[in-house]
């Protein structure tokens, strides 16, 4: 499973607006229902959806980086978006560090292998050294794209 | 006084009869426990009204007026308790809530104290009875804090729960070295002491408390490092030494800590946290049979302080120990926490819980004790005003804690206990760890089967509890919502587990 495939151009939002956790939440949200990933409609119960996974254990799991996600029964494609933070959001993360690198999951419910699949996917590369420092120093969405073709391409180290 | 009818009965039959009572007093205690979690009255008073029925004016006839020996068992229960209380606290929940719940432990025990002091001067009673009782109820307890907050079903936000809880720990030293300047003082001045002799008395007081943080901490530290290197170092032959051990530790700082004049309470809660937030080999033993102990102390200590009390003497005092009661929960507990709260700029409803939850507990009996012991005058009609303000102080907070807390919404979402619990008992550290995960709606794993799930290399699932079944974690086993996973795993594993699985139980 490739990351460019599940991150579409307008998903991406390499300066982040909101500087708190649920607000990030929602603005990376929004991102996915404008890319056409999700129905408009379904906006608020996804951000309540994700955030109430968050309450049952952050998914912010250290070094920077955050994979907040959720499975809804209307969503008939797998899509995530990538939003940025300079200042870094407090995501309660298992480090207790601020998250300056998120990425938002958004798959079909009766596919969960795939939810799976493509969560293994990112955590891989996020558990990359050289894929964290790049992403968070990543200004444009052409930078971030770039990364992340490298990255499907397996050509960044560590 | 009454004329106390003693058993007349030689050895071994007088402490058969003695055991029988206590033992039907404890069992029926633990028996009752269940009702009283779901009305939410803190189990510890059905204890004490179980002493009371126990006791010489009850159906027991146990007869039982001696403060002194009450005093030393009930310090004992209460060292117990508070090594239990800090094994099982967190140095992050410690760190989080130094501010407030300092500031509550010292300033807030202080305040509570003299708007106490006020508030029964107000009711005609002497400034030095008023003095004494302010001094008295002037702590938490955290025997009783602690059942309310963890006993029960109910699950409070950590924030809250943590201030509550620590406050309660070390809150104890101030109400002490209060009461003891009291009874000192009131003893003097019966005594036909000067003025100037009193003056001096409370700057040594103002010195004093300092020095008890101080010494108890640094006692409680060296303690507890001494005994986390022997536990680390030494293999005992057998698990059951290895609480022994801890025991022992718990007795030797609250001891070592009195005797340098410091806090023996704060050295024994100190000790539990080292002890609790380092290694510690036979955790899951260790834990389960302090946890026991606690429990054990708590309701003989509650049973014995019911003993204690005469029901004929608590009558001539209930009208003023009623409304010293409720000045307590409504008046002077609100006031002083809203007052040390609020450079912590915490939300309204939070203040609001902290200062109904002031329960007070074991520590005011205790306490309540001392001036019977300097044998000061109405010593024992103030043991039985402070009596009457701890009962009510934990009923009427107690009864609407559960209800309360929802309202409020500072409950937190309450994981259920599974069926079967699956544990690794070891006397050293291991390299890995089992870890459980409630499943939910929510999290990656749920409707995967495990066959799915990419562990990291060290990490397997290995049983999976479902209702009342226990299954195999097979690679074809599809979680589902409601199910409490076990995972072995290495320590470095966590975070790529707990993303898919999301937090595990108990932390």
């Amino acid at each position: 499973m490739r990351m460019l495939q599940l991150v579409s151009e307008s998903a991406i939002v390499p300066r982040l607006k909101a500087s708190q956790r649920d607000e990030v939440i929602i603005e990376l949200v929004d991102a996915l229902v404008s890319s056409g990933a999700a129905p408009a409609k379904l906006r608020d119960e996804l951000v309540k959806s994700v955030l109430e996974r968050e309450r049952r254990g952050s998914t912010g799991f250290g070094r920077g980086v955050a994979v907040p996600h959720v499975k809804h029964k209307s969503v008939k494609t797998m899509a995530a978006a990538i939003g940025l933070s300079e200042r870094g959001v407090d995501f309660n993360s298992l480090d207790k560090q601020p998250v300056f690198s998120v990425f938002l999951l958004l798959s079909p419910e009766d596919r969960p292998e795939e939810h799976l699949q493509a969560m293994e996917v990112i955590f891989k590369n996020l558990s990359k050294d050289t894929f964290r420092r790049f992403l968070r120093q990543a200004a444009s969405v052409e930078e971030v794209k770039t990364l992340l073709e490298e990255a499907d391409n397996q050509l960044l180290a560590g | 006084m009454q004329s106390t009818a003693t058993l007349a009965m030689s050895e071994p039959n007088a402490t058969a009869v003695l055991l029988v009572v206590f033992g039907l007093l404890l069992a029926f205690s633990v028996l009752f426990t269940r009702t009283l979690d779901r009305l939410g009255v803190p189990v510890v008073l059905l204890f004490l009204v179980l002493g009371m029925l126990g006791g010489s004016e009850g159906i027991g006839g146990l007869v039982f007026d001696n403060y002194e020996l009450a005093f030393r068992l009930g310090t004992v229960a209460l060292v117990l308790i508070l090594f239990d209380g800090g094994l099982n606290t967190s140095l992050a929940s410690i760190k989080r809530s130094a501010g407030p719940s300092g500031l509550l432990a010292t300033v807030g025990v202080a305040g509570t104290a003299g708007v106490m002091a006020l508030i029964a001067r107000g009711l005609g009673l002497s400034w030095s009875e008023a003095l004494l009782i302010g001094a008295i109820v002037s702590s938490t307890d955290a025997a009783a804090v602690f059942a309310v907050l963890r006993g029960g079903s109910l699950r409070v936000k950590e924030k809250v729960r943590s201030t509550l809880e620590v406050e309660s720990c070390v809150n104890d030293p101030m109400a002490v070295i209060l009461t003891v300047a009291v009874v000192e003082f009131v003893r003097l001045s019966n005594a036909g002491g000067t003025a100037s002799g009193s003056g001096g008395h409370v700057w040594q007081l103002l010195l004093d408390v300092p020095v008890q943080l101080l010494m108890g901490t640094l006692v409680g530290l060296a303690v507890g490092w001494v005994a986390r290197w022997l536990l680390a170092r030494t293999q005992f032959s057998t698990g059951g030494l290895y609480p022994v051990v801890t025991l022992a530790s718990a007795f030797v700082a609250f001891g070592a800590a009195t005797l340098v004049f410091g806090s023996g309470f704060l050295a024994v809660f100190v000790v539990g946290v080292v002890l609790g937030s380092g290694p510690l080999p036979y955790r899951t033993g260790l834990t389960r049979v302090h946890d026991a102990i606690a429990w054990m102390s708590q309701v003989s200590m509650f049973l014995m302080l019911g003993l204690l009390v005469f029901p004929s003497r608590l009558i001539p005092v209930a009208w003023v120990g009623l409304t010293l009661g409720l000045g307590l929960a409504l008046l002077a507990r609100p006031l002083v926490v809203a007052l040390c709260l609020l450079p912590f700029r915490w939300k309204a409803r939070e203040i609001g819980y902290v200062s109904w939850v002031g329960i007070r507990g074991a520590v005011p009996i205790i306490l309540a004790t001392f001036p019977v012991m300097a044998h000061l005058p109405d010593g024992e009609r103030i043991f039985h005003i402070v009596f009457f303000v701890v009962v009510i102080s934990a009923l009427v907070p107690g009864a609407s804690i559960v209800p309360l807390t929802r309202r409020l919404g500072l409950d937190e979402p309450e994981t259920p206990t599974p069926a079967a619990a699956l544990e690794m008992h070891s006397l050293r550290p291991m390299g890995g760890e089992i870890h459980s995960y409630h499943i939910q709606q929510t999290v990656a794993a749920c409707h995967a089967p495990i066959s799915q799930i990419r562990f990291p290399d060290g990490a397997a699932a290995i049983l999976v509890v479902r209702g009342d079944r226990v299954m195999a974690a097979r690679g074809s086993t599809v979680l589902a919502p409601g199910d409490h996973v076990y995972v072995f795993c290495r320590p470095g594993d966590e975070p790529q587990i707990g993303l898919l699985f999301g937090r595990p139980t108990g932390t």
